[in-house]
């Protein structure tokens, strides 16, 4: 699962895979926008069949971040 | 025989367009790109025709429209045609612009015919290069500069033994993906809940006008109905002008700076000096809506794709005047970030519900204002023209489907306000009056984050 959602960043981040690593803050160090964020959150809550709620939205700042919420929401199916 | 595919959504909104205004003319977009150099048209030409097979979106076709007005697309195997060079340098620079200006009127009219047009262009002042004019529903603004853009590279890959541009992703690949999510149950339930959500909490959006309230209670006595909160648009006189206002680099600076230290996007922060000056001149009037274009291009393939991602949603808020400026604009940004969650759904649908629910008569809108910011300027970046001069103009279709349509680009150091305005419904004057209440409400706003947004309103 890890190696497709960084697969997905990876896309959104227009980097090579290589370059996600946890630390990496979407906006600062990937240059996300907020409409690629939202979108890439989307394509996560696809690809994974899972549902952000908006307040986590709002505390995710690294790839890190984001990785827990996926594997909370992943394993409490 | 060629695969068909539907339109997407953003397609879908231009041909709609289409339809209900019954000209091609209102999906036009034009541009010139010329350098100042000494141009090999031989090659030049080599380089569009090599863009045609790069590019898949220049090779689209429309199907005639099926009984339900619909069309199909499909991308063609373009056969070497000719590109046409004209010579104006006979004129002056401003001549040939107004001339290719008329170029821009054309419409592409018929079934399975190409909606894409190049045409080279000498021009005075030692610029050479080449007129573009296409249907929208080929590209947006972004999906051009990025058509530019490698052309030029192209240009200077074969003269100047530059680079050879990266390869381009594939449009049917990228427009396949785009079907499939447009058609996946899950998202498009997710999304629904989302739009509908907000009319179950709101109820109707309520039409606001940069001229005032009159414009509703007019709509309300055309329609006999004193409730009525949607006004009519206009449907016959398309005919459209652009007033332009440049802001200079030291404020445009002192707006991305404040952008940059809370963390707001330069487009929330149009969205709320827009809407505050809406609430002024509608009684203070709380429930505003705009229409916003977003481009949904994220990922690189969708990027360099090319095709028609813009497209356009509602931003609806409800600010109570005692909100401080900073709180506004954060609850703006939240309400574009659900909107941004939620920009794969069709719009259309958005106003089908509302037709639904609330009746709202044909021809009638609640939004008076369209936004579009552009953060990518138009240039054409290539290392090997560093000192080199660069003409670029976009050219308006001449028929406008929206009342007052601003976009705000980046240009010369600052900021252009250019706002397209229906000569029918406004003139210049509105113009003026909505770009020096938009800049005294945000730079209000940006020196004092912490005055209300009612106070704002009574200092400007």
């Amino acid at each position: 699962m890890e190696q497709k959602f960084k697969e997905i960043i990876a896309q959104y981040a227009k980097v090579p895979v290589e370059e996600i690593t946890d630390d990496k803050k979407f906006r600062e160090d990937l240059g996300l926008t907020s409409l690629d964020f939202m979108s890439l959150l989307g394509e996560l809550e696809d690809e994974f069949d899972v549902e952000f709620e908006e307040e986590n939205a709002a505390t995710v700042f690294t790839v890190a971040d984001a990785l827990e919420i996926m594997k909370n929401l992943t394993e409490g199916e | 025989m060629q695969k068909l595919y539907p339109l997407t959504a953003a397609q879908r909104m231009h041909h709609d367009w289409i339809m209900n205004y019954k000209t091609q003319q209102v999906s036009g977009v034009s541009v010139v790109a010329s350098l100042q150099i000494e141009m090999d048209f031989g090659l030049m030409k080599k380089c569009i025709q090599e863009e045609y097979q790069r590019y898949g979106c220049l090779r689209l076709q429309f199907t005639k429209p099926d009984k339900d007005g619909q069309v199909k697309q499909y991308l063609i195997d373009r056969k070497r045609g000719d590109i046409p060079l004209k010579d104006l340098t006979g004129m002056t620079l401003k001549e040939a612009d107004d001339l290719m200006q008329t170029w821009a009127y054309n419409t592409f009219d018929g079934d399975d015919i190409p909606m894409c047009e190049f045409i080279m262009v000498k021009l005075p002042e030692g610029y050479n290069g080449f007129f573009v004019h296409m249907d929208h529903r080929l590209v947006d603004s972004c999906a051009l500069v990025v058509m530019i853009s490698d052309i030029i590279s192209l240009y200077i890959h074969y003269r100047y033994k530059g680079d050879y541009p990266d390869p381009l992703a594939d449009y049917e690949e990228v427009l396949m993906k785009d079907i499939k999510k447009a058609t996946n149950e899950k998202r498009f339930a997710k999304d629904k809940k989302f739009w509908d959500d907000m009319l179950d909490n709101w109820g109707e959006p309520l039409y606001s006008d940069i001229k005032g309230p009159s414009v509703l209670e007019e709509a309300r006595k055309k329609h006999k109905n004193k409730k009525l909160r949607s006004a009519d648009i206009v449907m016959d006189d398309l005919f459209v002008t652009v007033k332009d206002y440049l802001l200079e680099p030291e404020p445009t600076q002192r707006l991305i700076d404040f952008c940059m230290t809370h963390q707001i996007s330069m487009t929330n922060l149009l969205l709320l000096g827009i809407r505050t000056y809406l609430s002024k001149v509608n009684n203070g009037q709380e429930d505003i809506t705009i229409q916003n274009f977003i481009s949904r291009r994220s990922t690189q393939d969708e990027w360099t794709s090319g095709g028609s991602r813009t497209i356009m949603f509602p931003c609806r808020t409800i600010i109570t005047p005692d909100t401080d400026f900073l709180t506004a604009a954060y609850e703006i940004q939240n309400m574009q970030n659900k909107t941004y969650l939620h920009s794969n759904y069709d719009p259309a649908f958005i106003r089908d519900e509302m037709k639904k629910r609330y009746k709202t008569p044909d021809n009638t809108a609640y939004e008076s204002c369209y936004l579009t910011y552009q953060p990518m300027p138009v240039k054409v970046s290539n290392p090997k023209l560093k000192n080199i001069n660069v003409h670029a103009k976009w050219f308006a279709n001449g028929a406008a489907t929206k009342k007052m349509y601003l976009t705000v680009s980046h240009a010369k150091g600052g900021m252009n306000f250019s706002f397209h305005y229906q000569t029918a419904v406004y003139d210049e004057h509105d113009m003026e009056l909505l770009y020096y209440y938009l800049m005294r409400i945000i730079f209000t706003g940006v020196d004092e984050p912490d005055k209300t947004i009612g106070e704002i309103m009574e200092t400007v």
